[in-house]
Formats: C-alpha cells, structure tokens, sequence
C-alpha cells in the first residue's frame, strides 16, 4: 500500500457534489454534455493523459463535474420533460442502451435544447474523431533519459595492476 | 391327329417390322438456359453482398453512436472515479496505520521500513494491485471486481 510519505489529497479536498444521474440519463445527455463543456472535458483529460497521475488533476476534475452539474441544472429548468421521455425510452427500449429506438423522443428533444439552451447535436461521431487541443496547458518536457553508472553498486572498482593475488591459488591467464 | 399346313399359324413379326429399340438418351427438359441460370446467380449473389453492406454500414454506425456517447460522457465519470480511488487509498493507508501501530517497528507502506521500490521517488503514486487495494475489504468485493464479467 502507498506509503506516508506519499502526498495524498484530503478527503475535503476531495469532496464536492457529484452528479447524481444513472446510466440512461448520461447516455441520453451524453452529445450535448459534451459539447457543452468541451474545453473543460479536454483540459481534464489532456492532464490525466500527460501527467499520469490522478493527484495532479483534482482541480481540473473538479472544473469537469461543475460544468456537468450546471448542464444537467440547465437542463433540467428548461427541457425536463423531454429529457425524462428520451432518457425513459433509451432506458427501457433494449438490453443495451440503444439510440436506435427512440429517434421520435430524441428529435423533440434535441428540438428542445437547441431552442432554449443553444447547444446543438454535435455530427455523428463527433467525439470518436481525434480533435486538436486547443487549450492553454504547457506542454510537458520530454522524458529525461535514465542515467546509470558503470558499476553496480556496492561493487568495488579499482585498475588491473591494483589487483591483490588469488587468495587459494588458480588465478591464470585464462581464468582471471 | 397330324397338323396340317393349313391349321398351324406360325407367330411373326408384325407387318412393317418391330418399333425401333429406343436406347437414346433422353435428356431432361431444362428448367432455364444456363445463360439465365448464371446470370440470376448472379444477380442474386450481387444484391445480396449490397444489402449485407448496407447492414454492415447500418451495424458500424450504431456502434459508432454508442462509443460516441460513451466517450463524451468518459471525462465526468473519470474525474468522479478518480476522487474516488484517491479517497479510498487514503482510507487503505489509515486503516493500515490504525491496524499497525502495536507492532514495533512497522512502517506504514513498507516491510519494517523497507520500502518496495528503492530507485524510485518516493511522491511518485504507483498504482497498487487489486488484491492490495482491496485487503481491507471482505473478499466478496475483490471477486465482484474481479470476476464481474461473469455476472453479466
């Protein structure tokens, strides 16, 4: 396990309201979500990518769930009922989540967020295409390579001539 | 009772002679020309290759969508799952410490202050394995984790 000496984040730190909405819902809010906080989703995921290390990108994290719940907030004031009907169909529609079968609910839906918040269904597989990163995060220096002395360590280094003879013999000019 | 010429009706051959032996072979009447034949094959074969495309196509575009919405929605779900093994490594480090603190000599993280990796920086986070991260848990929870496919 991690040691004491490791820096690790509080658990107030750590702590902020995260986004209570299962499965369908992400699913169904999922292409506006993400083109609503698209900078902020690529700034989280470009730390997480380039540091490795999820200590570093708390803040950015935190920036992520922020900008979700002032989506799904958004949402929820202005298109709730048909948010509800699209996520309900998706829901109980197929075993998997499927889009297929709830292109009716999805049109009123998108309908709706485009009219009252402005977003618009971004093209089909928009987030699987690589896009270019156009935020403001330095880019990290390159990877320093390892540096190794010649001799393991512990282990003593001295010149042919300073050699001490063979303690019991056997010391020939094939075996040295 | 002798026979004579006149009463005994020798059995011949019809006038004319017999019917030819017919042994010609006799082939069946064709259904359709071969011409036809392979060109409905054909023709068949090819409408068949372009509905399976355009079902493939239909196929890969929905995957398409799925993996779309799945990775739109990745960054939300990460930094949440993310804060949350955060927390969860900090509660496997008190409750080591808490379980620990009789035993003399005991460092935290390490084997009697032997710590398992020498040459690395000692901030650097290195993942623990699923069977140290869960050692504080019931063994129910490690083998939902790592058996949960078999649940599906």
């Amino acid at each position: 396990m991690v040691t004491k000496s490791l820096e690790l984040p509080t658990f107030e730190e750590l702590t902020v309201e995260e986004v209570p909405i299962s499965s369908p819902g992400l699913r169904a809010a999922s292409n506006h979500f993400g083109k609503y906080c698209l900078e902020v989703n690529d700034e989280f995921m470009m730390c997480k990518i380039e540091t490795d290390d999820p200590r570093k990108c708390i803040n950015e994290g935190k920036a992520v769930t922020n900008c979700a719940l002032e989506f799904f907030r958004k949402l929820k004031v202005n298109c709730y009922d048909e948010f509800q009907i699209y996520s309900n169909c998706i829901d109980k529609s197929s075993t998997r989540l499927d889009f297929e079968p709830c292109r009716k609910t999805q049109a009123v839906y998108d309908k709706c967020v485009f009219e009252k918040m402005g977003i618009e269904r971004p093209e089909h597989g928009f987030f699987c295409k690589a896009r270019v990163y156009t935020g403001n995060r330095p880019k990290p220096p390159p990877a320093e390579p390892q540096v190794f002395s010649d001799l393991p360590v512990g282990l003593k280094d001295f010149n042919e001539e300073e050699r001490p003879p063979a303690k019991y013999g056997q010391r020939n000019w094939f075996i040295k | 009772m002798a026979a004579t010429a006149e009463s005994v009706k020798q059995d011949m051959p019809p006038k004319g002679g017999y019917r030819k032996i017919n042994f010609a072979r006799v082939f069946p009447k064709p259904f359709a020309s071969s011409r036809a034949l392979v060109g409905t094959y054909m023709v068949c074969t090819g409408v068949g290759w372009y509905l399976y495309l355009l079902n493939d196509r239909q196929i890969d575009n929905y995957q398409i969508e799925s993996r779309n919405a799945i990775i739109a929605i990745s960054p939300l779900l990460d930094a949440e799952a993310d804060r949350e093994y955060l927390k969860q490594l900090r509660r496997n480090r008190d409750a080591e410490e808490k379980l620990m603190k009789n035993v003399k000599g005991w460092e935290t993280g390490t084997l009697y202050g032997e710590p398992i990796y020498k040459t690395v920086d000692s901030n650097k986070l290195i993942e623990p394995g699923l069977n140290e991260y869960y050692v504080h848990a019931p063994p129910k929870t490690l083998l939902d984790r790592a058996y949960w496919h078999k649940y599906l």
